[in-house]
């Protein structure tokens, strides 16, 4: 059922699979899975060798050491290591940009789209770490702990995401 | 837990994220738009599994006090104006903070660029947290507020009900729109033919 060289699995065999893995994430981490803080840790290290007083700020420095936060950054290396097993063994690797782009978008510059990719992952993780959460820190594991501000924040999300898909892009 | 022991953990918890996602098809930005657009259901079906699940392992784990939650305190500026700007982000890469990772591990190339942007993102709001943000993120600040306590109930209870009320929606999304659809022919969530074609254009050439 869950055979690694499939290309797809169902999305709810899939969702149950990331669910599971609550369990470790609170029995030895004691937190919920989550993806957006990694991108604290990593960014404020690596600025750390051009700007040292960055450790000073006191959001940087509860984000730079300590087990969970390098347990989160280890999780997201994970990620793109599972990925790239599973679309191997599938026979799904990817390459380029998705045809989504042409369809959303009509014909455009490869460059064009890696503009739009960089100014997307900064609008995301800078409003992720607003709210304190993404999809998974919010969305999969908030809900799931039954926290009202997940609630709100991942009905704010989907709902300006579900009206700048369709104010930006051509219907799909 | 050593800060070496918690990353092995982590990287063999990350392959398996890293696999559910790329499986589910949630790594196609195909997926996520047309799920932003309402059209296809593939990304909230796996969300709310994965929600379900939680709320059904945590149900136990509670219960039996293995674990202790960690919710996120309730910040309504914060949460609002947060979860907006990440909604119109997630739309604009095509990828959601941790559905990225799964991009790049496909091979997309954009997804380098929506990886790096988003260090940029989190380093701009460390600079800009401390002096500017922080009176913003603050108001409408309630602490750990949670459904279960708002209702004086159980976790278990209220989880375990809300769990069976998201099951009865799947089972009537499936029916209304199965999943093998959904991820399109090429199991990028693009469907074979366009929608958006005007009327008396097939699409075939």
């Amino acid at each position: 059922m869950l055979s690694l060289t499939s290309r797809a699995w169902s999305p709810y065999m899939a969702g149950i699979v990331v669910g599971l893995l609550q369990i470790p994430a609170f029995y030895f981490i004691g937190t919920a899975l989550g993806t957006s803080s990694s991108y604290v840790t990593i960014s404020a290290n690596l600025a750390s060798f051009v700007d040292p007083s960055i450790a000073d700020i006191k959001y940087a420095a509860n984000h730079m050491s300590g087990a969970k936060n390098w347990w989160q950054v280890a999780l997201i290396a994970g990620i793109v290591l599972g990925a790239f097993i599973s679309s191997r063994l599938s026979g799904t690797p990817r390459w380029g940009t998705s045809p989504l782009w042409v369809r959303a978008m009509g014909a455009h510059s490869p460059a064009r789209r890696y503009a739009m990719a960089f100014l997307g992952g900064v609008i995301m993780v800078f409003g992720a770490r607003i709210a304190d959460g993404c999809t998974s820190g919010h969305g999969v594991s908030g809900i799931a702990q039954l926290a009202i501000g997940s609630f709100i924040a991942v009905t704010a999300m989907f709902g300006a995401g579900i009206i700048a898909a369709n104010l930006i892009y051509k219907r799909v | 837990m050593s800060v070496f022991a918690s990353m092995l953990l982590g990287l063999s918890m990350g392959a398996i994220f890293g696999m559910a996602l790329e499986k589910g098809r949630v790594c196609e930005g195909g997926v996520i738009v047309c799920q932003m657009q309402m059209s296809r259901h593939a990304m909230l079906k796996m969300f709310l599994s994965a929600v379900v699940t939680g709320l059904i392992v945590l149900s136990i784990m509670v219960g039996f006090g293995f674990a202790k939650l960690s919710p996120k305190a309730t910040l309504f500026a914060a949460d609002i104006v947060g979860g907006a700007i990440l909604g119109v982000g997630i739309v604009i890469a095509g990828a959601c903070p941790g559905t990225v990772l799964a991009q790049i591990g496909t091979g997309y190339k954009d997804a380098i660029f929506t990886f790096i942007g988003g260090l940029f993102g989190a380093l701009l709001f460390t600079y800009l947290e401390p002096n500017i943000l922080k009176p913003i993120l603050t108001a409408g600040s309630y602490g750990k507020l949670t459904l279960d306590q708002l209702l004086g109930l159980p976790f278990p209870t209220v989880a375990l009900t809300f769990a069976a009320a998201i099951i009865g929606f799947l089972i009537w999304l499936e029916k209304a729109s199965p999943w093998e659809h959904e991820i399109g022919p090429d199991a990028d969530g693009i469907p074979a033919e366009s929608v958006a074609l005007p009327a008396g254009v097939t699409g075939k050439a």
